[in-house]
C-alpha cells in the first residue's frame, strides 16, 4: 500500500475464484465500499472495473472524491493482494508405516499434497519411480529418533533410494527428519555435495506436536503472497482486534485451511494453523470414500454415477451449475471437505472452544448465510456457545498480506463491522439424555422475550437479526457440557442472518444409516435455514 | 455489439493455444532417443518403452579415481566375457547398500519404439521421469483425456450433437482420429481401438464409460503384445452436451489433416496454423453448464446480481439465443471464445 491512500483494492486470487473488495477511507476510518467475485479465468482488471462501475452508478460523488469516476480509473488504485495456487506435491518416504504416518500427517497439514511411500514390503521400482515423478517437487524422508528395531534394517535402502532420487533430479528439495537428520548422517553422505538442490535437516514429527516440522515444510513450498499464510496473519490480527478466540475454516477448490487464533488477558496467543490440500472441496485424488462422504450430506436423491459426473463437472468448472440442486451439491461437498479438514487437524479441537467460528473460501460463495451457519453447526461440533461469521468479501487473506502489523491492525479495527457477515450464534450443549426434556431456554433481547423447551435431538431457531444482542438463559435438568459442565448458564449472544441456533443434536452428529431417512432429516434441518430451497 | 471491457467479465476459453508443452512419461528403464534442446518431427523415434520391466543386480566397475555412477544413467556390460554377470543393458536405479559397486538395474527384454506424435522442440529429458516437447503448431485444449498419445488423420464421424455407436465404426476408419460429437460409450471406444482407430475426440465422457475404458486399457497393456497408441480427448466434461460450434468449426477446418492427440496435457495439436481459421464473434457465448447447458448465443448485457433457483444470487449476463427469447444466465455458466 502507498503511504497515505484514500482507497485501495483488496484482491484474493484463488484457483477457482478471484475476489476483489474496494476499501476507502471515509470520515477518518476505513470502510468496505463493495466486494465482488468472479471465476478465476476473468482478468483482475475486469473484476475491479465492475466494482468501480457499481460505485460510480450508486455513489457518483464518492467515486469522484476517490478519483475513480471514469472507466479504467480504478486500475491505478493501490492494491493489497494474495494468491493461492495449486499445492505442490511432496513424496514422504519412511521405512515402515509406523514411522510414515506421523510424517504424512504433518506434511499434509503444511500445504503439500502428499504421496506416501513406504519401503517395508514394497517393490523397489515403484518406490524409485514415485520419487522420480516430475510432479513431486520435494522429498521428506524420516526415521524414528533413535531408529526403531522395525526400521533399522531398511534404513540403508531408504538412504539409497533417496540418494538415487537426488541423482536423477539434482534440484530436488530433500528434507531429512528425525533419525535421518543428524548432520553428516549416512543418508546425507550419499548425496552428491555439488548438487544444486537443498538438503534440509528437519525436526522429528513427534516434537511439539509436529509444529516445528510443519512450519519448516510450509516455508519450503514457496509463494511470497500465499493466500493461506496471509489468511493466518489476518486471523491473528482479527483475534487481537475482536479480543476473542477465533477459529477460521477456509474451504477452497485446491485446499483448505484451519486457523485457531486467540487473545487472552491483554495478549495475543500463538496462532495455530494448518493448510490441508486433502480437504479441498474436491481433491484431485477423489476416491469412493470421498464420494460416500459427499453422498452422506446430500439432501436430494442422486445415484452414484450421476453424482460422480456432477462432481467431476464441479471440479472442471467450479463456478458452473451453481443454482438449484447444484447449490445443494456444493454444500454437501463443502460439508464433506470440512469434515476432512477437521479430521486432519485433531490438535485444534483441544483446548477451549472458540468464541467465534468464521467460514471463508469459495466453497461457501453461492449459499445463503443461514445455510452456511447450518453447515458450520453440522460439522464443527464442539460443546459450547459461539458466534458464527462469514468472510463474505474474502477480505481476511488480503488484509493479512499488509506487512506492517500496526497498519494491518488499524485497517482491520476500522473494518471490523464490515469484515464479517454475522451468521448468528449457536448454542450446542453435549451430554443431553435422549428421550426426555433436557431443560428450558429463555432469550431476552430487543425483539422481546422467547421461551423454548430443550428437547434433545432437535434443532431450534430463534429469530435474532444481525446487529441485535440478547441474553440467553439456559436451565438444564442435569449438568451438561457447554464448554464447561453446567446446569444453569446465562450468556450474551449476537444475532445474524441465521439468528440463534439452539442445536440439541448429538455431539458428534449421528445420522440415520438408511439413505432416505438421512436425506429427509438433513432436508428438514436445511429447509428451516434455506428459505425457498425445495430439497 | 457489447463493449469488449464488459465482455472481459465473462470467462474466456482460448480456441487455440500456442507453445503447448507436451509431456511423455519416461519411467525408469525407458530410454529417450531425443535430447533436450533438439527438435523433433512427427513420426521420429521418441523413446524406447520396456514392456516387461524387471530389476537385476549388476556390478558397476568404475576406475578408482572416477566418481560414483549416477542413478538414471544407462549401463551396458563391458565387452568380453570376463567378470560378466549380466548380458543386457538397462538403467541404473539405486545402489545396493553395503555392496560396493553393486547396483540395481532396470532391464527388460521386450521393447517398443514409441514415435513422437507431434513436432516441436524438446525442452526437457529427465531419465526416469519424462520428456517434454514444445509443440510447433497450435493446439486445442481439452478437459481431460485417457489412453495414450496418438497421431492420425482427423475425421468428423458425426455432427457436433451426435453420438457414435459401436456399429458405426469399421476398419475403414483405421489410422484416423475421429470427432464423434456429444458422447460415446466404452464399448464404442474399445471397438474403435480394435478397428485401428488412433483416437477419439468427444464433447463429454461419463465417469462410468471412462472407468470401463481405462480398465480395458489396463488389460491391453498387461499383455506382452505391443499395442497401437490410442487416446480419447474429452473436450468439456462428464455431463452430456454437444461440441461448441466455434470448436466444431475449428475441427471441421482441420478435418483431413494429420493431428496429434495428447493426454498430458489433454489437447489436440495441429501441425500448422492456417491463415483462414474461423473466428467466432467476440460476443458469442456458450452456456457451458447448468439447466441451459449447450445453448449458444450473443451477450446482450451484463445484468448484475440476479436471483436464480435455489434461491441463490449470482452475477448474470443476458444472452440472445436465435429463435428464443433472451435469458439471464449466471456468468459462471458461460464461456466465450478468444
Amino acid at each position: 500500500m502507498s503511504r497515505d491512500p484514500r482507497a485501495f483494492v483488496a484482491l484474493d486470487r484463488g484457483t477457482a475464484t478471484v475476489a476483489a473488495s474496494l476499501v476507502a477511507r471515509i470520515d477518518g476510518r476505513w470502510r468496505l465500499l463493495g466486494a465482488t467475485a468472479a471465476p478465476a479465468g476473468v482478468e483482475t482488471g475486469a473484476v475491479v472495473e465492475r466494482l468501480r462501475r457499481r460505485l460510480a452508478a450508486s455513489e457518483p460523488e464518492l467515486a469522484e472524491l476517490l478519483g475513480i469516476p471514469r472507466p479504467g480509473s480504478a486500475v491505478d488504485l493501490p492494491r493489497v493482494a494474495c494468491e493461492t495456487g495449486r499445492p505442490p506435491e511432496i513424496a514422504v518416504v519412511a521405512a515402515t508405516d509406523r514411522v510414515l504416518a506421523p510424517l504424512v500427517a504433518v506434511a499434509a497439514a503444511a500445504g503439500w499434497r502428499v504421496r506416501p511411500v513406504v519401503l517395508d514390503g514394497a517393490q523397489i521400482l515403484p518406490v524409485a519411480s514415485a520419487l522420480a515423478d516430475p510432479r513431486v517437487s520435494a522429498v521428506l524422508a524420516g526415521a524414528s529418533d533413535p531408529p526403531g528395531a522395525d526400521e533399522r534394517g531398511l534404513l540403508p535402502d531408504l538412504g539409497a533410494v533417496v540418494a538415487a532420487a537426488t541423482d536423477r533430479r539434482p534440484d530436488l528439495v530433500t528434507v531429512l527428519a528425525g533419525g535421518l537428520a543428524a548432520p553428516g548422517s549416512r543418508v546425507e553422505a550419499q548425496f552428491r555435495p555439488d548438487r544444486p538442490g537443498p538438503t534440509v535437516l528437519g525436526p522429528s514429527p513427534a516434537r511439539d506436536g509436529g509444529e516445528p516440522l510443519r512450519e519448516l515444510l510450509d516455508g519450503l513450498r514457496g509463494g511470497d503472497h500465499d493466500g493461506r499464510r496471509s489468511l493466518a496473519a489476518g486471523a491473528t490480527t482479527l483475534a487481537e482486534v475482536l479480543r476473542r478466540r477465533i477459529e477460521v475454516v477456509e474451504i477452497g477448490q485446491a485446499g483448505a485451511t484451519r486457523i485457531v487464533a486467540g487473545f487472552t488477558a491483554g495478549r495475543v496467543l500463538p496462532t495455530r494453523w494448518a493448510s490441508v490440500p486433502a480437504a479441498a472441496l474436491l481433491p484431485p485424488a477423489f476416491t469412493e470414500a470421498h464420494l460416500d462422504a459427499v453422498a452422506g450430506w446430500l439432501t436430494t436423491p442422486l445415484d452414484r454415477l450421476r453424482l460422480r459426473d456432477r462432481l467431476r463437472e464441479l471440479a472442471l468448472t467450479p463456478w458452473g451449475d451453481a443454482t438449484g440442486d447444484g447449490a445443494l451439491l456444493r454444500m454437501a461437498a463443502a460439508r464433506a471437505a470440512l469434515e476432512r479438514l477437521r479430521a486432519a487437524t485433531p490438535a485444534m479441537d483441544e483446548g477451549s472452544p472458540p468464541d467465534v467460528v468464521i467460514a471463508s473460501g469459495g466453497a461457501w460463495a453461492v449459499a445463503p448465510g443461514p445455510a452456511v451457519a447450518l453447515a458450520l453447526a453440522d460439522v464443527m461440533r464442539r460443546a459450547g456457545i459461539r458466534a458464527l461469521g462469514w468472510d463474505h468479501a474474502r477480505l481476511l487473506a488480503p488484509l493479512g498480506a499488509i506487512e506492517d502489523e500496526a497498519e494491518r491492525r488499524a485497517v482491520m479495527a476500522d473494518l471490523r463491522d464490515d469484515l464479517l457477515l454475522p451468521l448468528g450464534s449457536v448454542v450446542m450443549p453435549a451430554g443431553l439424555r435422549a428421550g426426555r426434556l433436557a431443560g428450558h431456554l429463555s432469550v431476552k433481547g430487543e425483539g422481546g422475550p422467547a421461551e423454548l423447551d430443550l428437547v434433545p435431538g432437535g434443532l431450534e431457531l430463534v429469530d435474532l437479526p444481525p446487529g441485535e444482542r440478547a441474553i440467553v438463559e439456559l436451565r438444564f435438568r442435569d449438568a451438561v457440557d457447554l464448554g464447561v459442565r453446567v446446569k444453569h448458564a446465562a450468556v450474551e449472544v449476537t444475532g445474524g442472518l441465521g439468528g440463534l441456533l439452539v442445536d440439541l443434536r448429538d455431539v458428534p452428529l449421528r445420522l440415520p444409516d438408511r439413505p432416505e431417512r438421512r436425506r429427509d432429516l438433513l432436508a428438514a434441518w436445511q429447509g428451516a435455514l434455506w428459505a425457498g430451497m425445495d430439497a | 455489439m457489447i463493449d469488449r471491457d464488459v465482455l472481459a467479465e465473462i470467462p474466456a476459453r482460448p480456441l487455440l493455444v500456442r507453445g503447448l508443452e507436451a509431456r511423455f512419461p519416461l519411467p525408469p528403464g525407458d530410454r529417450a532417443f531425443v535430447v533436450a534442446g533438439g527438435s523433433v518431427t512427427a513420426g521420429d523415434a521418441l523413446l524406447e518403452h520396456l514392456r516387461d520391466r524387471r530389476i537385476d543386480e549388476v556390478d558397476v566397475h568404475t576406475a578408482p579415481d572416477a566418481e560414483r555412477p549416477i542413478a538414471g544413467t544407462r549401463w551396458a556390460p563391458p565387452p568380453g566375457r570376463r567378470h560378466r554377470d549380466h548380458d543386457g543393458d538397462g538403467e541404473l536405479l539405486t545402489p545396493l547398500p553395503g555392496r560396493k559397486e553393486r547396483w540395481r538395474l532396470v532391464a527388460g527384454d521386450h521393447r517398443d519404439r514409441v514415435a513422437s506424435p507431434l513436432g516441436g522442440e524438446v525442452t526437457a529429458v529427465r531419465p526416469g521421469a519424462e520428456i517434454r516437447i514444445r509443440a510447433s503448431g497450435p493446439s486445442l485444449r481439452g478437459a481431460f483425456a485417457a489412453g495414450s498419445a496418438a497421431r492420425g488423420r482427423l475425421e468428423l464421424a458425426t455432427d457436433p450433437f451426435g453420438e457414435l455407436r459401436p456399429g458405426g465404426i469399421d476398419v475403414g476408419r483405421a489410422g484416423s482420429i475421429l470427432v464423434v460429437g456429444s458422447r460415446i460409450d466404452a464399448e464404442a471406444l474399445t471397438r474403435a481401438r480394435a478397428m485401428g482407430v488412433r483416437g477419439i475426440v468427444v464433447a463429454t465422457l461419463p465417469g462410468k464409460e471412462l472407468r470401463d475404458f481405462q480398465a480395458s486399457e489396463r488389460r491391453q497393456h498387461a499383455s506382452l503384445h505391443p499395442t497401437a497408441p490410442f487416446g480419447v480427448l474429452v473436450l468439456d466434461g462428464a455431463v452430456r452436451r454437444s461440441i461448441a460450434t466455434p470448436v466444431a468449426a475449428l475441427l471441421e477446418r482441420f478435418a483431413g489433416t494429420e493431428v496429434a492427440l495428447l493426454t498430458d496435457p489433454p489437447a489436440l495439436v495441429f501441425d500448422e496454423e492456417p491463415v483462414d481459421l474461423p473466428a467466432p464473434a467476440p460476443d458469442w457465448v456458450r452456456v457451458r453448464s447448468g439447466v441451459n447447458a449447450g445453448l449458444e448465443g450473443r451477450v446482450v448485457a451484463l445484468v448484475g446480481p440476479r436471483r436464480f433457483p435455489g434461491p441463490v444470487t449470482l452475477e448474470a449476463a443476458r444472452i440472445a439465443v436465435e429463435g428464443e427469447p433472451s435469458l439471464d444466465v449466471p456468468i459462471g455458466d458461460l464461456e466465450r471464445f478468444a
